[in-house]
């Protein structure tokens, strides 16, 4: 019997002993958990009940200005909190009066614009055209350091010309230029902007939109009310939700397990695995829809990343190009509605055609033909960023591969990823492009191939393209520009274009949400069903 | 020669009066041998864990398929006892339609690899202090505490993720930092051991034979504490694969495409609510391990503490 109870007594010494480390494992555990459980320990303040709609989605605007940050949530909280010049109708694609009550074409390089009278920013202020003039020609200054440069670098400056009118002068012809007037250049409080910094801005953004901010909790979320002094007559009109909430929830899972238990009412970017079966709860209504984004790899082609990278060779970039079964993902993997793209922009895009443009089959023979060619008969190792759907990074790592290239994932938030890709730290990035939902191809291929900080190929010829076709008023030319530079793009294989991103929707019975496909949900115009 | 410490931190009184039960005619060898097979949790930890190993080591001669091989028009298909399951691949297959089966088998050698690697390095840089401690005593043992009491100050899962998070997550960082994070229980155990063993007689007549300390340390010393060591190897082995598979799983461990139990796991965890064998295989398949090898170091344990304890 004593030998029973020594064992006991030496079992417990080695438990003393590993008591430490026993917590540090359970503390991995209640992490794991935590990681499971948080739909189901969130606090119950969305919904119907108190007219507060909670959107969740994965990423944070790493500013909320919105010249500061070039993220999809960004976008959308631009579009709900402040105003543009120009109105698109999502419907018609015409162009209506917003900030803007009139427009005329002095010149193909001047626009002059009536500004409204009677709108007020949210903190009292009115909105005049010193707003305009200030927004848009800070925006140009170096010192204001915006991440969306390729919106707004078609101007050149913006002058006050009267107490009710501004002439914008561009630096060459811009067909375009209304397209961006309606989408990512929301106008800015001058006065309150020049008091508080960006700093300030960004942690108390003040606009002129259906709703206003009220708290930025970072990596948290940010709340907004209705402005209820929104200009009468504005064309997308008051807003019908009187608190509206953005939270950053970046787990795809607890996202789900926050809409299913009612922590918040609205979330999209569902995968269709899933979507098919949130189908199945009748609390729920889950839509799909096309969206303008578009995935695509771009590779580091001037070998910024690594001095002999093997992505200079324009073959090892045809073979990773006949690696990659992207039809077989579009049917398998992604599915509800998602097209195959051959041409680096969206299809439907003005200027944005295949015609022409050299298609890479799926073809895993002729791409170890083309790696053999290339003196790459064994493969290589490098390394693949991506930031978001990493199941498709992780079927391109896996069809790559397939034919020797061992490739490494880097998974990352969005804005370390875009400076890694931009500073040439990275071999491949996986990006997806929205095109700010401008439907016009200087929004795509215009950003990641005119030269600028997301250019990796600083091809010439591909520049003088484009450049041409942006400052063209000839809409025959402009197309011909594109589809030249398009196709010298796809031969030369500086990025492969792989399909266009369907979102699904997934929310609230209560609600009543249109989808549309520019991938901007329009939170003002949803509504409680009665 | 066969004095050994009675258990791990030796606070043990001398009597041990089951001695007296024992045949005394057996080898030692033998007795083991007679009290592994009567030892119950022994036998099954040895069964589950000499499964894994096999596994591991003939994994690419049982794999059905290879576990890196992709078809995603077959992904997402089910186990073969569910209905629309398919013999072809019998766990199914995950969300790349990657053959389950295939990359649960080549997980065994990541978990595996990962686990013994991690209690080497940390056994060796255990061992060493703990020993030295224990033989020396006085300076060296103060010192030596010391930096153990600092090494359990800090909280393993935290250094471990910032670790991974600053170079980034793969194999080798995965083994490295485990390595170096869990050496603290070995040295804590060895130190308690040494101490013990080297007021008894033999090493005393050692010391009088001339032997210098590295010789003792590694003839005299080391021997008498190896099942103690062993206890307290199976026991880190098993904490550094379920640690392992806590990084994959956070996303900071190892990463894709290599088959790692813990990242099976992450990825599958999106799929829990609908798909819940995605998750569920990898989860059984690391709990067996894990209970195995700790099934395995008790009845270790048990064998070869002279008291002769089932």
């Amino acid at each position: 019997m004593p030998t029973r109870i020594e064992a006991g007594q030496g079992r417990a010494g080695v438990m003393r002993a590993g008591r430490m480390r026993k917590a540090g494992a359970s503390k991995a555990g209640a992490l794991l958990a935590g990681l499971l459980l948080a739909g189901v320990a969130g606090p119950a303040l969305a919904g119907k009940a108190d007219d507060t709609l909670v959107y969740a989605s994965d990423s944070e605007p790493e500013n909320l200005s919105p010249y500061h940050n070039n993220l999809r949530e960004g976008v959308i909280l631009a579009r709900n909190v402040w105003d543009t010049l120009l109105y698109r109708d999502p419907a018609t694609g015409q162009h209506q009066p917003m900030l803007a009550t009139a427009w005329t074409w002095v010149d193909p390089v001047t626009l002059d614009l009536t500004i409204r009278d009677g709108v007020t920013f949210h903190n009292g202020d009115a909105l005049t055209p010193e707003d305009v003039a200030f927004t848009f020609n800070y925006v140009l200054t170096p010192e204001a350091k915006i991440v969306t440069k390729g919106n707004v670098d078609w101007m050149k400056s913006t002058e006050v010309t009267g107490p009710h009118s501004v002439r914008i002068h561009l630096k060459a012809p811009f067909p375009a230029a209304l397209e961006y007037l309606a989408g990512p250049t929301p106008i800015l409080p001058a006065a309150y902007f020049k008091k508080v910094g960006l700093d300030g801005f960004s942690k108390a953004p003040v606009g002129t939109g259906p709703y206003r901010i009220v708290s930025v909790e970072s990596g948290k979320a940010v709340k907004m009310v209705r402005n209820d002094k929104y200009w009468p007559g504005s064309p997308i009109g008051k807003a019908k939700i009187g608190k509206l909430e953005f939270r950053i929830i970046p787990d795809g899972d607890s996202r789900m397990a926050e809409l299913m238990t009612g922590g918040v009412d609205w979330i999209w970017r569902v995968p269709t695995d899933q979507a098919e079966q949130l189908k199945r709860d009748p609390t729920l209504t889950v839509v799909s829809a096309e969206t303008m984004r578009v995935g695509f790899l771009q590779f580091d082609v001037q070998g910024r990343a690594a001095e002999n990278s093997p992505l200079k060779d324009v073959r090892v970039r045809q073979a990773i190009a006949h690696a990659i079964d992207r039809k077989a993902m579009v049917d398998n993997l992604v599915r509800g509605g998602s097209r195959m793209m051959n041409a680096v922009c969206f299809i439907d895009q003005f200027g944005c055609t295949e015609e022409g443009v050299p298609a890479y089959a799926y073809d895993p023979a002729k791409a170890r033909a083309l790696l053999k060619e290339a003196g790459y008969a064994n493969g290589f190792d490098i390394d693949l960023s991506a930031y978001r759907e990493r199941d498709y990074a992780e079927a391109v790592i896996g069809y790559l591969r397939a034919v020797g290239i061992r490739a490494k994932l880097n998974y990352l938030r969005y804005a370390a990823f875009r400076d890694a890709l931009r500073a040439g730290k990275t071999s491949i990035g996986y990006q997806t492009w929205g095109s700010f939902s401008i439907n016009d191809v200087s929004a795509f291929t215009g950003i990641y191939f005119r030269g600028g900080e997301e250019d990796l190929a600083r091809d010439p010829a591909v520049i003088a393209d484009l450049q041409a076709g942006d400052t063209s008023t000839d809409p025959a030319v402009r197309k011909a520009k594109y589809a030249e530079a398009l196709k010298r793009i796809a031969a030369q294989a500086y990025a492969l274009p792989m399909f266009s991103y369907p979102s699904n929707y997934a929310f609230t019975a209560d609600l009543t949400f249109t989808a549309q496909t520019d991938e901007v949900p329009r939170f003002f115009a949803a509504t409680w069903k009665k | 020669m066969t004095i050994r410490p009675a258990s791990p931190l030796a606070q043990a009184p001398a009597s041990a009066p089951a001695e007296t039960v024992l045949p005394p005619a057996r080898s030692p060898a033998a007795i083991a041998l007679r009290r592994g097979l009567s030892h119950g949790g022994f036998l099954i930890g040895a069964g589950i864990v000499g499964f894994i190993v096999l596994v591991a080591l003939a994994a690419p001669l049982i794999a059905p398929h290879d576990p890196y091989a992709q078809d995603v028009s077959r992904r997402l298909i089910p186990p073969v006892w569910h209905a629309k399951g398919s013999v072809e691949h019998l766990l199914g297959t995950d969300k790349l339609g990657r053959d389950y089966l295939s990359r649960l088998i080549y997980g065994s050698q990541i978990s595996l690899l990962i686990g013994l690697s991690a209690a080497l390095i940390s056994g060796a840089i255990g061992t060493t202090l703990g020993v030295l401690a224990g033989y020396y005593g006085g300076r060296v043992d103060a010192v030596v505490s010391y930096v153990v009491t600092t090494r359990l100050a800090m909280p393993v899962v935290l250094v471990a993720l910032a670790m991974a998070s600053l170079v980034g997550g793969s194999l080798k960082v995965v083994v490295l930092v485990l390595g170096f994070l869990l050496w603290d229980r070995f040295a804590v155990v060895t130190r308690a051991a040494t101490r013990q063993v080297r007021s008894q007689d033999f090493v005393a007549a050692a010391k009088a034979s001339g032997f210098g300390p590295v010789r003792i340390l590694a003839q005299e010393i080391l021997p008498n504490i190896l099942n103690a060591l062993i206890v307290v190897a199976t026991l880190e082995m098993a904490h550094a694969i379920l640690l392992e598979a806590a990084l994959s799983f956070l996303g900071l461990g190892v990463q894709p495409p290599l088959p790692s139990w813990g990242l099976m796991i992450a990825e599958g965890k999106q799929y829990m609510l609908f798909q819940p064998w995605v998750i569920t295989i990898p989860g059984v398949a690391l709990l067996m391990l894990v209970l195995g090898i700790n099934l395995l170091g008790d009845g270790v344990r048990d064998i070869t503490a002279p008291e002769g304890r089932h």
